[in-house]
């Protein structure tokens, strides 16, 4: 009885930091994401001229999942004109971003974007998405070094703690 | 007799774990964390310790003083 609780309590303080260090892992990768998808909706907007109603429902098509469904909830809500951008955006950001594993720095970035989307003519706009973009440039250096530094250190950590705590309670 | 082996392992186990994780940490540029960590392993070994001479003291009072 006293083993299989030694053996519950490794596994879950293991499974802590395979957690953290998962979400180390993934927030380099969903900043790529988003700057794909600004990328996406530059192309957009500058050389189609689209809506942005329309340039969120073709982010939505061609980025990975988790980003995808952001975008395709700020189109579907605009489609159906429940509300002005802004405050639309603002909600999405607020209902999504807790789900992401981006940090704060990025949350503040993209709802600062946001406050510029379709406040400005095209070439404003585009100077408006430059500068989010090397914004998340300098998130993404940062997060890749966090995630080099502490993604092992992490892991390995926490199937100490598990440990210690077991010898503890022997 | 048993018992007391039993604690002798313990000890040197957290000892073992405790020098992994300031290793780790100390590799990972975090020397503040890594001395903290032994700080805390220490302590917690020190209580172990401290119990087990209070059991050595009881023991010779009751030997000598003939008390329980």
């Amino acid at each position: 009885m006293k083993w299989i609780g030694a053996l519950l309590l490794l596994i879950a303080t293991t499974w802590v930091g395979f957690e953290l260090a998962n979400q180390l892992n993934n927030r380099p990768k969903q900043i790529r994401q988003l700057k794909n998808a600004l990328q996406i909706v530059e192309a957009e907007i500058v050389y189609s001229q689209a809506p942005l109603e329309e340039a969120f429902r073709i982010v939505a098509k061609q980025i990975p999942n988790p980003i995808a469904s952001f975008f395709q909830a700020i189109s579907q809500e605009l489609l159906q004109q429940t509300a002005d951008l802004p405050t639309i955006w603002e909600e999405e950001i607020a209902r999504f971003f807790p789900n992401l594993a981006l940090g704060n720095d990025e949350k503040e970035l993209m709802q600062q974007f946001g406050r510029t989307l379709g406040q400005h003519d095209i070439t404003q706009q585009k100077k408006h998405i430059q500068l989010a973009f090397t914004h998340l440039d300098r998130a993404l250096e940062e997060a890749q070094d966090n995630q080099q530094r502490y993604g092992r250190m992490v892991k390995s950590l926490g199937f100490l703690t598990g440990l210690f705590i077991v010898l503890l309670l022997l | 007799m048993y018992q007391e082996a039993a604690v002798l392992f313990q000890i040197a186990g957290i000892g073992i774990i405790v020098a992994m994780i300031h290793t780790i940490l100390k590799q990972m540029g975090k020397e503040e964390y890594a001395q903290f960590a032994s700080l805390i392993g220490f302590i917690i070994v020190l209580i172990f310790v401290v119990n087990s001479i209070s059991d050595f003291f009881q023991q010779i009072k009751s030997v000598f003083l003939f008390q329980g």
